[in-house]
């Protein structure tokens, strides 16, 4: 019988970890989400039962410490040349049973990577954030906190706004910064983070990128508000609200990288971002072919198991061939990302480019496929109870997630075509 | 700004009444649904039974195709095409769902109340309901499915999901596990397809919400059109009088679906214009803060806003022409006969492939305000999902196209 598991992955660029990572998280999702995954949707505001597993799975298995070093408490994960192709294979596991839940994990692993991942290990920084991560079983989130009214995906376009719209502010006093501004949409906010790492200027409209800063703020300091979680078309398990920072004072060290280097490496977070983003389709799609054969095989057309009449099988041949296809896509722009000394670095451009390209191919075309296979399913593809149709609200909205779908083409267009005012 | 001078279509053939009504329902969904959505975003209900009941009954929106001498508004001609195209265009700009509870109401009407197939004594029966009722009615249909068990009888290859026989003078239906097209815990009135003994062509027959043998389940959650509560239904040996049998024959199918999806590409091109009512706005305001352009003016962003004006003019045409073939059957055919009914279907498709399309754009453009309940974008795109998931898959419907087009004999 054919299954998940015979979707094509390039073994040769499996981490050693792979079975056992692949294995406990198919576990976790079997029997910690998928039960229970249909009653999400309502559960948006409070979390009640959506952090349940979360709770397993960050702090009890300890998926929270993958980054941080062995010596720190964590899996050392932020240093190991099969990072990218493990995270994928997580990502991808996680996402099978709900991919806002992968969203989670992921977004709320992009604060630590820039100070956990080497070159760029703040060991400070690290020996002071580990034990809020390492030494507890509750799950601890963290957020990447960027979006600002009115600013959109712009933040994120610091390659030519080089971060001179940005109106959040840091101002230096003394042995602190001084935050002040509003964000919007973060993920793992609402309250759920922890810890934020807060996209800055120390220079308000400056066109100089070592006047981009990325400052961590804890979520219970003094002059931080939280607002009330948004209400989305799905991805209930990814939490995001606004965040006003009121003469928010952090130590000066809180600072990622240092200017001009929380820049370069905020590359690194978006190449990374988009690869796991490529998984958390790719895992759904996954799931979505475990439902899609279900049916397939016991409704009938013609007194025919649907699958057998041909036009049907036109559709359902599409969709495993984009499947097929995506997964190698996205392990290969794992791979890419992971083996820097053949693609070149992932916080340059070219790398950052080419993972949106891949990135928004595979939403375009998982879409594509999964509201084809949704159609198939007529008056049932609609329904919660056979899971399609919350894989393709949450996807939509995944694809629209660290940038929407034109701030990719331009920064491919840019790349690849050397354009120089997009 | 009036729709009407943006998007451009045939409408000399609207009557004064049709503008009218048009008018009255455009004012009906400001005022008693898009001014009230976020007010009860949390409870839809209390939406919902105040607008049906304002322009099913009040309006008369229920009334306007029932034949005169039992109530209604007596415009049962194939010249309603139109009205029902302007009325439920409107309803659908308002609230895609209510939209497609409409079109359920107003294809059964042309089914059974139509001059030239009027079905006086059902009608006599319905009169209370459609043409004097002063609660709006809700109409569910039973249609064909895919099956699960082997001998279940057909229609052009999906399952007929209730069976009925001649008991004495009464009808008597069963089946489990039905899935209706809408409002299965909740409808007034069942339009079942039925499978019938002895018989090879199925019939239409009617039971009514509170038929002793009905069950209905708890309605389930689905993507999207909240105001159809769905659930799964039964039938138990339920009983049925003579009058409640409207018709039989595969004619009379093709004619209650092409006059249901002429109500379902009106309803879904209101989305369309409502979505373009949210894109327009999006892009007048917003501001691209690093080049200082607004949105509408940047060229990668105004391709894709004239993307989803040419799919909603498109859109529109193609359903003001459906209309126009639906109203003149001397000219093109009766709405029953094959190359009307593959026209139907075709257009219905076409039309929410263009409104899945669009709104999946303009999504793409407003990013996380298009997913935001807050932006109201999203609900249109979950309902037009539902609702193409229930029209079928394209894949068999391409069937009939081809049966039409190439005269396939064996498809």
């Amino acid at each position: 019988m054919t299954t998940i598991d015979d979707f094509t992955r390039p073994k040769e660029y499996l981490t050693p970890l792979d079975t056992i990572l692949g294995g406990i998280i198919r576990d976790w999702a079997e029997k910690e989400v998928i039960p229970y995954r249909r009653e999400y949707d309502e559960d948006w505001r409070e979390h009640r039962k959506i952090h349940e597993p979360m709770k397993k799975l960050l702090g009890e298995y300890g998926l929270q410490r993958v980054a941080f070093s062995d010596d720190l408490g964590g899996w050392g994960l932020g240093g190991s040349d099969y990072t990218c192709v493990a995270m994928y294979r997580m990502f991808e596991e996680m996402a099978r049973a709900d991919s806002g839940l992968g969203l989670a994990f992921g977004a709320s692993m992009w604060p630590l990577e820039l100070i956990t991942f080497k070159p760029h290990e703040n060991r400070r920084l690290c020996e002071e954030f580990a034990p809020m991560f390492c030494e507890t079983n509750e799950a601890v989130f963290s957020a990447m906190v960027m979006t600002e009214p009115q600013g959109g995906s712009d933040i994120e376009n610091l390659e030519l706004l080089k971060g001179s719209t940005i109106r959040t502010t840091a101002v230096r006093d003394g042995d602190e910064w001084v935050i002040n501004g509003h964000k919007l949409w973060a993920s793992n906010t609402g309250g759920l983070a922890r810890l934020m790492a807060v996209f800055c200027t120390t220079n308000p409209g400056s066109d100089d990128l070592n006047d981009f800063a990325v400052i961590y703020v804890l979520s219970d300091m003094p002059g931080v508000t939280h607002g009330t979680p948004y209400e989305k078309a799905g991805m209930a398990s990814d939490m995001n609200s606004d965040v006003w920072f009121e003469n928010v004072r952090v130590p000066l060290h809180y600072r990622a990288c240092g200017p001009g280097e929380d820049a370069k490496w905020l590359g690194e977070i978006m190449s990374t971002g988009n690869m796991g983003i490529i998984a958390w389709f790719t895992g759904s799609m996954l799931n979505v072919y475990e439902k899609v054969v279900e049916f397939v095989n016991n409704k009938k057309y013609r007194g025919r198991p649907l699958k057998e009449n041909d036009a049907v099988a036109g559709t359902l041949a599409d969709y495993a061939s984009t499947l097929e296809a995506l997964r190698i896509l996205g392990y290969q722009s794992a791979r890419m990302l992971d083996r820097q000394d053949l693609y070149g670095e992932r916080w340059r451009p070219q790398a950052v480019a080419k993972a949106r390209a891949h990135r928004y191919f595979a939403a375009d075309k998982c879409l594509e496929a999964i509201g084809r296979v949704m159609n198939l399913m007529e008056a049932y593809g609609a329904d919660r109870d056979r899971d399609v149709e919350k894989h393709w609200r949450d996807l939509k909205i995944l694809q629209l997630v660290e940038g929407s779908k034109q701030l990719c083409q331009v920064e491919v267009a840019r790349w690849f075509y050397e354009c120089e005012t997009l | 700004m009036q729709q009407e001078d943006v998007f451009l279509y045939p409408r000399s053939r609207l009557k004064e009444t049709d503008l009218t009504l048009a008018s009255g329902i455009q004012d009906w969904a400001e005022k008693e649904v898009v001014s009230k959505r976020l007010e009860h975003q949390e409870d839809y209900d209390l939406l919902l039974k105040p607008a049906l009941q304002k322009l099913m009954v009040d309006i008369g929106l229920q009334s306007v195709l029932w034949p005169e001498k039992m109530g209604g508004a007596g415009d049962n001609q194939t010249g309603s095409a139109y009205t029902v195209a302007a009325a439920l265009e409107q309803v659908g700009r308002a609230d895609t769902g209510i939209g497609f509870l409409a079109s359920h109401v107003l294809a059964l009407q042309a089914s059974v109340a139509m001059e030239g197939r009027l079905n006086e004594k059902l009608c006599k029966d319905l009169a209370p309901v459609f043409g004097e009722g002063k609660e709006p009615a809700v109409v569910s249909f039973v249609l064909t499915a895919y099956g699960e068990e082997e001998g279940v009888p057909e229609w052009r290859g999906k399952c007929l999901q209730v069976r009925a026989s001649l008991t004495g003078d009464e009808w008597e239906l069963n089946g489990t596990g039905v899935r209706p097209t809408c409002s299965g815990s909740d409808a007034d009135l069942y339009a079942v397809l039925c499978a019938v003994e002895d018989e090879d062509e199925p019939a239409l027959i009617l039971v009514k919400g509170e038929a002793e043998g009905l069950t209905r389940g708890a309605a389930f959650k689905k993507t999207g059109l909240a105001a159809s509560l769905n659930a799964d239904i039964g039938f138990d040996n339920v009983k049925v009088a003579p009058e409640m049998y409207a018709w039989a024959g595969s004619d009379s199918v093709r004619h209650l679906l092409s006059w249901f999806y002429l109500g379902l590409g009106a309803t879904a091109v209101g989305s369309l214009l409502a979505a373009y009512e949210i894109i327009k706005e999006w892009g007048d305001n917003r501001v691209i803060k690093g080049t200082g352009h607004v949105f509408k003016e940047n060229p990668l962003t105004a391709s894709l806003m004239a993307d989803a004006a040419h799919d909603t003019a498109v859109g529109r045409l193609l359903i003001y022409n459906l209309a126009e073939i639906l109203s003149d059957p001397e000219a093109y055919g009766g709405a029953g006969s094959e190359g009307v009914f593959a026209t139907a279907s075709l257009i219905v498709h076409r039309i929410y492939r263009l409104a899945e399309d669009t709104l999946n754009h303009i999504m793409e453009l407003m990013a996380s305000a298009g997913y935001a309940k807050e932006w109201q974008l999203e609900r249109y795109w979950r309902d037009i999902k539902t609702i193409q998931c229930h029209i079928g898959a394209c894949e068999l419907a391409k069937m009939d196209s081809a049966r039409w087009f190439f005269k396939c004999e064996t498809l």
